[in-house]
C-alpha cells in the first residue's frame, strides 16, 4: 500500500515540484535585497536579448553586442526621463497641492449628503466622526510619504545602478550559464529538464513582453482619454494606469481610484467629469480586452480566472504590490513544471502512462 | 540512419581538428544538412549538448517525452522496441530526428550498446535557428522531409515482405 503510494507518479511529481519549489524559496529569500533589480533585469533580458542576438548575427561579438544593446536602453531611458520627469514632477507636485482641496470637497460633499439625509428622511448620520479619522489618518500617512520618499530616492538609485548592471551581465552570459546548469543534468533527465525550461521561458518570454505592450498602451490611452476631457495631470494618472495594469481583474478597478478622487476634488464640482474620468477607464479597458489582450498576450498564460484572483489576493497579502505583479507569472511557472514532472514521470511507469 | 561507409574510412577522410570542427563534419556527412553551409552548421554545433554514456545505460525509452535528433560521435547504440533488435547504429548515425518536428512520445528504445559520446540537437535550438536563418532552416526542413519519407517507404517496403 505505502509502496504503490510512494511509487505513484502523482506523489513523484508533487516531491520533486516540493523540491524545486523550495529550492527557489531558499534562493528568493537568500536574495530578497536584490530580488527586485533581479526581477526587473530578467524582465529587460526577455525584451532585449533578441536584438543582441540580431547585432550578434551581424558580426558583433557577444560582449560587443551586449553592451551597445545596455547603451542603446540607458540611451532611451535618459531621453524618456528627460522628456517625462519634468512634466511627472510638476505634475506631481500639482496633485500634491490638491489633494487637501480633494479631502476638503470630499468633506463637504459627505455633509451635504449628511443633511440632505436628515431632511429628507430624518436620519441623522454624524458624517465628521466618519471622515475626521480618515483626514488624521491621511495626514499621518502624507508625514510617512515623507520619510518613505527618501527611501524610495535611495533604492531607486540602486536599482537605477544595479539594473543595467545586470541587464548587461544577463544578455552576454545567461545561455551560457543556463547551458551550463542544465548539462549537469543526470542523462536520464536531460530532455526532460530542456523542454519543462523552454516552455516555461517561451511562457514567460510571451508574459513580459506582453504585458509590457500591454502596459504601455494602456499608458497613451489613458493618457489620451484624461488629456481630452481635462482632467489634471493625464500623464501621471495614465502612468500610474499602465503600472496597476501589470495586475489582472484587480489592476484596473484600483486605477480608477485616483482619477476618480481627482474628478471628485475638482472646483466646483463637475459630476460629468467624474463620469468621464470612469469612463476613461473603462473606454480603455474595452480597448483593452478587445484588441490588446487577444492580440498581444493571448495563450501567454492559461490559467482559470478564480485561480488568478485567489493567486493575487495571496501574492498581494505576502509580497504587497510586487507579489501582485508577480502572481500570474510565478503560479503559471509553477502548473508548467508541475504538469511537465507529472508527464514525464508517467512515460516512465508504464503502468501509469494511461492513468 | 543507418551509416554505409566503414568507420576506418570515415575517420581517415573527416578533417580533424577540435570537437567543433569535428561534429560539423559529421553533421555535414548526414542528408540534414545537404545544401546548407558548413558556417552555418558550425554555429548550430556550438550550441549543441554532448553528453556521455556508458554501456547499456538507456538513452531515451519508448514513451519519453523528446525533443532532440542525436548524433553518435563515438561509440554504438542500439535502437529496440521493446526485445527487438530495430537498428544498430554506429559512430556518424543519427536517431530521433522525429522529436525535432512533433511534440510526441518517443517510438522506440535507444540503449547505448558501448561507452558512447552523444550529440543532442535539441528542437528549441532549431526552431531558434529557423526563425534566425529562414532560408537555411526551409533547407534543413527539405532534408528533414526527405529523411522521413526515406524511413516511411523503408517501412511500408518491409511491411509488405512480411505481409507476403
Amino acid at each position: 500500500m505505502l509502496q504503490s503510494f510512494i511509487s505513484h507518479p502523482l506523489t513523484r511529481a508533487l516531491f520533486l515540484f516540493g523540491l524545486i519549489i523550495s529550492i527557489i524559496s531558499f534562493l528568493a529569500i537568500l536574495l530578497a535585497p536584490l530580488l527586485l533589480p533581479i526581477i526587473i533585469s530578467f524582465a529587460l533580458y526577455a525584451v532585449l536579448e533578441p536584438l543582441s542576438s540580431m547585432l550578434e548575427r551581424q558580426g558583433l561579438s557577444k560582449s560587443a553586442s551586449s553592451l551597445t544593446v545596455l547603451l542603446l536602453l540607458v540611451l532611451l531611458a535618459a531621453l524618456v526621463m528627460s522628456l517625462l520627469l519634468p512634466h511627472l514632477a510638476a505634475q506631481l507636485s500639482a496633485l500634491q497641492k490638491q489633494l487637501p482641496a480633494v479631502w476638503n470637497t470630499l468633506v463637504n460633499f459627505a455633509n451635504e449628503f449628511s443633511h440632505y439625509l436628515a431632511h429628507s428622511s430624518g436620519l441623522n448620520l454624524k458624517i465628521s466622526a466618519f471622515t475626521q479619522p480618515f483626514i488624521d489618518q491621511a495626514d499621518e500617512l502624507g508625514k510617512k510619504a515623507l520619510i518613505e520618499g527618501s527611501n524610495l530616492l535611495i533604492s531607486f538609485t540602486i536599482l537605477m545602478i544595479l539594473v543595467p548592471i545586470f541587464t548587461f551581465f544577463l544578455i552576454r552570459d545567461f545561455r551560457t550559464i543556463r547551458n551550463q546548469l542544465l548539462d549537469k543534468l543526470p542523462n536520464n533527465s536531460f530532455e526532460l529538464g530542456w523542454i519543462i525550461y523552454h516552455r516555461v521561458a517561451h511562457q514567460l518570454q510571451d508574459y513580459i513582453r506582453g504585458i509590457m505592450i500591454q502596459s504601455g498602451i494602456m499608458s497613451i490611452v489613458v493618457t489620451a482619454g484624461f488629456y481630452i476631457i481635462g482632467l489634471e495631470s493625464p500623464i501621471l494618472l495614465g502612468l500610474v494606469a499602465g503600472i496597476l495594469n501589470l495586475i489582472p481583474y484587480v489592476g484596473p478597478l484600483l486605477a480608477m481610484v485616483l482619477p476618480v478622487l481627482l474628478a471628485l476634488g475638482h472646483a466646483p464640482l463637475e459630476l460629468w467629469m467624474v463620469g468621464a474620468a470612469v469612463g476613461v477607464i473603462l473606454a480603455a479597458q474595452l480597448i483593452d480586452n478587445v484588441l490588446v489582450i487577444p492580440s498581444v498576450i493571448a495563450h501567454a498564460v492559461n490559467l482559470h480566472p478564480v485561480i488568478v484572483i485567489i493567486g493575487i489576493i495571496i501574492f498581494g497579502n505576502l509580497f504587497g504590490f510586487i507579489g501582485m505583479v508577480l502572481a500570474i507569472p510565478v503560479i503559471s511557472t509553477a502548473n508548467i513544471i508541475f504538469k511537465a514532472l507529472l508527464q514525464g514521470i508517467k512515460t516512465r511507469q508504464p503502468a501509469y502512462s494511461d492513468s | 540512419m543507418a551509416n554505409l561507409k566503414h568507420p576506418l574510412w570515415q575517420n581517415l577522410f573527416r578533417p580533424q581538428g577540435d570537437r567543433i570542427t569535428e561534429v560539423t563534419a559529421m553533421w555535414m556527412d548526414t542528408p540534414l544538412f545537404e545544401n546548407i553551409s558548413r558556417h552555418k552548421c558550425r554555429e548550430l554545433v556550438k550550441n549543441m549538448h554532448p553528453r556521455q554514456y556508458k554501456k547499456d545505460e538507456k538513452i531515451f525509452n519508448s514513451g519519453d517525452i523528446g525533443t532532440s535528433v542525436v548524433l553518435i560521435r563515438q561509440g554504438e547504440v542500439e535502437i529496440r522496441a521493446g526485445e527487438k533488435l530495430l537498428a544498430e547504429l554506429r559512430q556518424g548515425d543519427f536517431f530521433g530526428e522525429v522529436a525535432l518536428i512533433i511534440d510526441e512520445p518517443r517510438t522506440a528504445d535507444a540503449v547505448a550498446a558501448e561507452d558512447a559520446e552523444l550529440i543532442f540537437f535539441l528542437r528549441s535550438d532549431l526552431e531558434e535557428w529557423v526563425q534566425r536563418s529562414p532560408r537555411d532552416g526551409a533547407q534543413f526542413m527539405l532534408n528533414m522531409s526527405k529523411v522521413l519519407a526515406a524511413r516511411l517507404r523503408h517501412t511500408n517496403i518491409l511491411m509488405s515482405l512480411q505481409a507476403n
